[in-house]
């Protein structure tokens, strides 16, 4: 037996149950705060103050709701943006969806799916969060690589996302190009609904059988309250999730770019520019 | 009613109906898997049998090994199981009956193949190693018992006097984990316990839902709970309850209706609180 597998046996409670814990802590709880985010996308139109640091002659251009819309999200990002020690927050993220992502690969390789002759509800949830696990690395990996890390060689397009331009560049990553869509845009976006369908519900059904792992739930009816909860947790994620997506395919991408540029010139210093070489001598 | 509820009320309603309907004097096919010994290639084999009134798969199995001629007229050897009590309480007969795992003493043939050439499908349970035919080697499954110490200690050098007072209530709940009967059936169905020839990865495999309730069943018991620490400590490590995948499979085909998962919920809070102590106190 090799050093992995005596350290993974010696240490077999904790790593299990760190392994539960990160996908609700802090996976689960960003997940949830990630689609609040994105789906200001779309229901960013009934924010009535969010076009106010959008000038009036953009506004007659895009439209009130487009203005509203590009204008939350991007107040939203700006604001994760400047928050304080960011990068540990990423690495924080990064490291945590690693480790649960590979433990949970060793894990459901020990399982065999036997749902074509017991084909329970129950039998297929399980075999469903396997499957899910393995979309949402892909999906993870696909999402964090070429939007955050700049990988657009496997994107659509070649600009890189930026958070300065938060909506108009993803709507970019994700159709391929400014105007209707291309066939990788296709691609992409399908992969996107898959991946976050997945995602969500992978946290969904992992919240309710974490609560048998840790044993909060014991007995049936416990279970099938804690259920009901999930469900609706899981339902409303899947809704901002699927809403997100929609807000971003039905979006013009100049639209976007005009507001975004108002809101950096309302937003003053924020803009992402090189300062003048003659102030950096002094 | 709960879920597993209404399923198993859905099952005994397809039965019945099946025992409304079926006809006297038909013959059926049953379709055997058969295996020489250890090791050895497996093959399907079809009877043709007489079905009489109230036969169950047994009294069939019997007729089989009585007449050891395939449905092609080719003389075979008569298929070999194991079998005991034959009324549902010892477990031995436990086989995979037309796709799913139960005891073949209480599988009336008249509630699973009720017409004219109807088929049933034997196999033996495939997280068992085979001995022959549909008789499997089931040592893993009280091997596992023994992980748990799934016994109350009660050996001494001197008479300890009368044990300590049983509340009605209590018994109650711990009576429906002790009708367990080491079957089988919770451990073929559930998809994270795979068959292991490998004795030496017995202690590090999936203990099963059967151990982890038994171990639910004897840390309840007010005397058994001297060994608490000792099933906790087993159920923590690996191929412990942390292990299950809650596909929830083996409360469904329980043929005495334990509720098991109640018990890994059970013992997944126990080995919770137990961990918890142990950080905080040191001891095990």
């Amino acid at each position: 037996m090799g050093n992995d597998s005596g350290f993974m046996n010696r240490h077999y409670f904790l790593l299990r149950r760190l392994h539960s814990l990160s996908g609700i802590l802090p996976i689960g709880v960003f997940l949830i705060n990630h689609l609040l985010t994105n789906s200001t996308i779309a229901w960013g139109l009934v924010n009535s103050r969010a076009s106010e640091n959008v000038a009036p002659g953009t506004i007659e251009q895009v439209g009130e709701m487009t203005a509203r819309r590009v204008g939350t999200f991007q107040h939203e990002v700006t604001f994760i943006n400047e928050m304080p020690f960011l990068v540990l927050i990423e690495v924080t993220l990064w490291v945590s969806i690693a480790f649960h992502a590979i433990l949970g690969v060793y894990f459901a390789r020990t399982g065999k799916s036997n749902t074509a002759r017991y084909a329970y509800q129950d039998n297929w949830r399980y075999s469903l969060q396997r499957l899910t696990g393995y979309i949402a690395i892909f999906y993870i990996f696909y999402h964090v690589a070429t939007l955050r890390w700049g990988w657009t060689f496997m994107s659509p397009t070649d600009e890189p996302w930026s958070h300065s331009q938060a909506a108009s560049t993803f709507s970019l990553a994700l159709r391929g190009q400014a105007q209707g869509i291309g066939f990788g845009g296709i691609l992409v976006s399908l992969f996107y609904f898959v991946g976050v369908t997945a995602s969500v519900y992978h946290l969904a059904n992992g919240l309710w059988t974490a609560a048998i792992t840790w044993g909060l739930t014991i007995s049936e009816s416990a279970q099938r309250r804690w259920g009901y909860v999930c469900a609706g947790l899981g339902a409303g994620l899947m809704l901002m999730a699927w809403s997100s997506l929609i807000g971003f395919l039905l979006l013009d991408v100049n639209h976007a770019r005009a507001v975004e540029a108002d809101m950096h010139a309302a937003h003053g210093t924020h803009v992402e520019t090189t300062l003048p070489v003659a102030e950096a001598d002094h | 009613m709960s879920s597993t509820e209404a399923l198993r009320e859905h099952e005994a309603q397809e039965r019945k109906a099946n025992r409304a309907r079926a006809k006297a004097g038909r013959s059926v096919i049953f379709k055997i898997i058969r295996c020489d010994g250890p090791g050895k290639p497996s093959r399907w084999e079809s009877f043709k049998v007489p079905v009489e009134p109230g036969s169950n798969v047994i009294s069939c199995l019997k007729w089989i090994a009585a007449n050891p001629v395939t449905i092609d007229g080719k003389q075979t050897t008569p298929p070999v199981w194991d079998s005991g009590c034959l009324e549902e309480v010892c477990g031995a007969c436990t086989m995979v009956i037309n796709g799913k795992v139960r005891q073949s003493c209480s599988c009336l043939i008249d509630e699973y193949a009720p017409l004219e050439g109807d088929t049933i499908t034997l196999e033996p349970m495939s997280k068992f190693p085979v001995v022959r035919d549909l008789w499997v080697d089931r040592a893993r499954l009280f091997n596992a018992l023994k992980r748990v110490k799934a016994w109350v200690p009660i050996d001494s050098t001197y008479a300890q006097g009368a044990g300590p007072k049983e509340s009605p209530e209590h018994q109650q709940t711990r009576y429906r984990l002790s009708e367990c009967m080491s079957c089988g059936c919770c451990l073929e169905a559930c998809p994270q316990y795979n068959i292991e020839e490998d004795e030496s990865k017995w202690d590090e495999s999936f203990i099963g839902a059967h151990a982890i309730s038994q171990a639910r069943l004897f840390n309840e018991h007010e005397t058994g709970k001297r060994l608490k620490g000792e099933r906790l400590e087993e159920l923590s490590d690996k191929g412990g309850v942390g292990d299950c995948g809650n596909a929830q499979n083996c409360v469904k085909v329980c043929p005495k209706h334990i509720p098991l998962t109640e018990s890994i919920g059970a013992m997944g809070r126990a080995t919770t609180i137990h961990a918890i102590a142990s950080f905080f106190t040191g001891k095990k």
